[in-house]
């Protein structure tokens, strides 16, 4: 991925944060140099766990497509997931497909499919009122993760840009959140910031990236994390709250790697129009982002979108972040 | 007020009603128009689906939704109801069918028992249009596709907050303008 970074920030809040570095004790990395080691332990991680599969076994998944026909395929275990069985159907249900149900339960498009299911592909138009909240929620969960990914590729190297969390995924609010701290006491973004990151967010977005999911030991999440004092903060607590108590979701997409307990869209392509919003300082420099974004498959008059937008500008009610070390 | 509640009198019907007349040109006089809507309603509660002119369509329905409403909230016991089923059915078995199949038909039934569909024109043509003309609950296939429900999906779902969030913010802006005349007064 091209980082694109910002060229324009006022030279006051440049001159605001290499006063604030001189605080921070830790050695600064850039951002590649992080990402590029995390990477590598995930596709470590990734390809001992694939090791672990001894031979190919065989499932049946039942489909349920359109107009409740069933269509029955032979798929790999353990290793096919239901992204491979969209493509078995048809272009359209592949592209269009954001999320699965597997035996009922919502299922990542790109999560291998571990027995013999019933399938269901779901996409962001769907009938049922249960199925689109549950749509709608996963795409909000991935907007807020690509949020944080743009967020933090997007800021000059001598502003340091630490991730925190975003909260759970709510519609209604109006915006997704990620809550940012940054090494600047007072930045107000100025609308040609905000379109920088939107763009930003755009051309991340149009490079097709999937969401790949991977379940990972709390000690490797903690050695990939080691860098981002808040994920490693957290990962004890969230790998204690985890079905089999140590483990930790990770979710990489291009070469950004975040934990949430997902699900998450198939990929990148189905986020069509974005805006971000507004920039609200919540305390001692964390920051929380907040945009709107809508599917690609939804196109809406721009009038409509922008009552959207300015909704989105109101500081979004989500639980803020607490702060142990102040 | 002794006047009593017209609403206990007649049933509401629960379509539009005009509230005109429509005079059908007839050598018969008001007989006349009388005896084509008669045999529209018999035709409509015979076939169940009919397809017509549409002016004559949309009288039509009001006496068939009249007639219908009737016979569910008086039953077959009553007179007037009985006397009204036997005028406007031509064909007298379908008075059974109406007190027997209707009746049970639409008695959970919360809109009208009529659909007026808009029929197809043809030019050159009856300038009205034809129209379509059904009791609901009719064992055909539909006449138009099951609407799909749009609620849910992500932009409606954030425009609908929106519109919510609007609609309080503009009461809470009328209360405070009203609340300082209440308090000089």
């Amino acid at each position: 991925m091209a980082v694109t970074r910002f060229q324009f920030l006022s030279t006051f809040s440049r001159q605001f944060s290499s006063i604030s570095n001189a605080h921070i004790v830790q050695p600064k990395l850039r951002i590649e140099e992080i990402r590029g080691k995390r990477i590598s332990i995930f596709d470590k991680e990734y390809k001992r766990q694939q090791s672990l599969i001894p031979r190919l076994e065989k499932i049946e998944v039942a489909y349920e497509g359109f107009d409740n026909e069933t269509t029955t395929l032979v798929m790999n275990k353990g290793v096919s997931t239901p992204y491979n069985c969209a493509q078995h159907i048809s272009e359209h249900v592949m592209k269009n497909s954001v999320v699965a149900e597997v035996n009922g339960e919502i299922w990542d498009l790109h999560r291998p499919i571990p027995s013999d299911c019933t399938l269901k592909l779901l996409s962001m138009k769907p009938e049922d009122q249960h199925q689109a909240s549950l749509v709608n929620k996963t795409f909000w969960r991935s907007c807020s993760y690509l949020l944080g990914a743009v967020v933090e590729g997007s800021f000059q190297d001598d502003i340091s840009v630490t991730l925190h969390s975003f909260p759970p995924a709510n519609v209604r609010s109006g915006s997704f959140v990620y809550d940012v701290q940054l090494s600047l006491d007072d930045w107000v973004p100025s609308l040609n910031d905000f379109r920088q990151i939107a763009a930003t967010f755009q051309k991340f977005v149009r490079q097709n990236h999937t969401f790949q999911r991977l379940d990972i030991d709390s000690s490797v999440a903690l050695k990939m994390f080691e860098d981002n004092v808040f994920k490693a903060d957290q990962i004890p607590h969230i790998a204690t709250k985890s079905s089999s108590g140590n483990t930790v979701t990770v979710y990489r997409c291009g070469d950004h790697i975040d934990i949430s307990r997902g699900p998450m869209i198939a990929s990148t392509s189905l986020v069509g129009r974005c805006s971000i919003a507004a920039v609200h300082r919540l305390d001692s420099r964390i920051y929380r982002f907040q945009g709107v974004a809508l599917p690609s498959e939804i196109y809406i008059n721009h009038f409509a979108f922008g009552i959207l937008e300015t909704r989105a500008r109101k500081l979004n009610p989500a639980r803020t972040p607490e702060l142990k070390s102040n | 007020m002794n006047q009593a509640d017209l609403s206990k009198l007649v049933s509401a019907l629960r379509i539009a009603v005009k509230p005109k007349p429509r005079l059908f040109a007839s050598p018969e006089g008001p007989a006349g128009r009388l005896r084509k809507l008669k045999a529209t309603v018999t035709a409509l509660v015979k076939y169940e689906r009919i397809e017509l002119n549409y002016p004559r369509a949309e009288e039509a329905q009001s006496y068939a939704e009249r007639l219908i409403s009737d016979a569910i909230r008086n039953g077959d016991c009553h007179k007037h109801t009985m006397e009204m089923a036997d005028y406007w059915l031509d064909e007298k078995q379908l008075i059974h069918k109406l007190f027997k199949v209707l009746v049970p038909r639409y008695k959970e039934y919360n809109s009208s028992y009529t659909k007026l569909v808009l029929g197809p024109k043809t030019y050159p043509g009856y300038y009205a249009g034809t129209a379509i003309l059904e009791l609901k609950g009719n064992p055909f296939p539909a006449l138009q596709p099951a609407t799909q429900n749009y609620h849910y999906w992500l932009h409606n779902v954030l425009l609908g907050e929106a519109k919510r969030e609007f609609r309080v913010a503009k009461a809470e802006t009328n209360a405070n303008l009203s609340e300082p005349v209440a308090s000089k007064n």
